[in-house]
């Protein structure tokens, strides 16, 4: 929501170690034929969102420069460094650091991702924002709460009417069947699609969002699950899934490759033949 | 004089913060006793201080506030809590 009032800030802090250690190897002629080429750093600098709910004011894009060459490949990579090194306010969520948590999930240079999963781009300058249109809680950590909340309301649990057939062993499902659920279950609940999403942004309250349509239609789709006409009924709302125009930016942002605005278009074209 | 008496009008940010605090006190009532008296004396003291301290045109954390005391008053409706109390640390 703090979008429109962000104003730069400009605080050059640079990384000294290898800027120093050069001016120092060159002061005497004599040693150098002994002396090791240093090589130049790589600076790039980060713009980053800064808000501090402790010192409220306005938020600010804060400007952090690193040095490429000792730094990790990815986003988050850079993250921790600047964290670690220059200003241990920063605050960000992370976890696994190999995309299956979700809990990096910002938008860096204008697009939804994963930061542990985007390496960082080759331009001197980038920009880290939160994801869009969600209340922040400090820096770069929003507050989920709508976002898990709507994926609890269509009731991601299997439900059934029957009992299994063979009671205590896991109930059967044909391999082809299994295949159906490819493309969904894969989902971390990270947040990209459904905050990349203009529909979203607009009804975040009342719209379901592509990640909660996406688990919507996984547990439609299961062959074990024996509420499916109830799960139609529930979503078929004007909008909690109609507010779904096909802008298709959820499969543009998905950083596991994702497809949801295919799998909200199984459901629309499930609720015509209910 | 010119001071206006009678109803004052409140904008919606100001409702949502008075209907928040309404929510606090009656929350406290369904606590046990001594703890009732704790919550509102806890609640009161936070929400007097920020109403002095805190601009009345920073929206921003204004509604980070609300939603911070909603968070804290869906814990403190449910049945499992019992009290609370608040510890005040110095950030100098």
């Amino acid at each position: 929501m703090a979008t429109g009032l962000i104003r730069r800030a400009i605080s050059r802090v640079q990384v000294t170690s290898q800027a120093a250690r050069l001016l120092v190897g060159r002061s005497h002629a004599s040693d150098a034929k002994a002396q090791p080429v240093e090589s130049k750093p790589n600076l790039k600098s980060f713009q980053i969102y800064r808000w501090n709910p402790d010192n409220p004011g306005k938020p600010e894009l804060q400007e952090y420069k690193i040095d490429l060459k000792e730094c990790g490949p990815m986003v988050l990579d850079a993250l921790i460094k600047i964290k670690n090194e220059i200003d241990p306010s920063l605050t960000f969520r992370r976890s696994c650091r190999e995309g299956i948590c979700g809990s990096c999930a910002m938008n860096i240079d204008g697009c939804n991702g994963l930061a542990c999963l985007t390496k960082i781009s080759s331009d001197s300058e980038s920009t880290i924002t939160p994801l869009p249109h969600m209340f922040v809680i400090k820096d770069l950590v929003v507050d989920m709460t709508n976002f898990y909340n709507q994926y609890k309301s269509i009731e991601p649990w299997l439900k059934r009417k029957t009992p299994a057939p063979t009671p205590g062993k896991e109930i059967p499902q044909s391999k082809s069947d299994r295949a159906k659920l490819d493309g969904m279950y894969e989902c971390i609940l990270c947040a990209c699609c459904s905050t990349s999403c203009p529909s979203y942004w607009w009804n975040p309250e009342s719209y379901l969002g592509p990640a909660a349509l996406l688990h919507a239609n996984r547990w439609i789709m299961d062959s074990r699950d024996e509420y499916t006409q109830e799960r139609l009924d529930a979503i078929n709302d004007e909008f909690k899934l109609y507010r779904c125009h096909t802008i298709l930016n959820c499969s543009r942002a998905c950083p596991k490759g994702l497809n949801p605005g295919k799998h909200i278009q199984n459901i629309k074209r499930l609720e015509l033949s209910s | 004089m010119g001071a206006s008496s009678g109803p004052r009008r409140l904008s919606g940010m100001q409702k949502q913060v008075l209907a928040l605090y309404r929510g606090f006190l009656r929350a406290a009532r369904s606590k046990p006793a001594e703890e009732r008296k704790q919550i509102e004396s806890v609640v009161c003291s936070e929400f007097r201080k920020n109403s002095k301290q805190v601009d009345r045109k920073n929206f921003i954390y204004i509604e980070y506030l609300l939603r911070r005391g909603k968070k804290q008053l869906d814990q403190l409706k449910s049945p499992d809590t019992v009290g609370l109390s608040s510890l005040s640390v110095d950030s100098s």
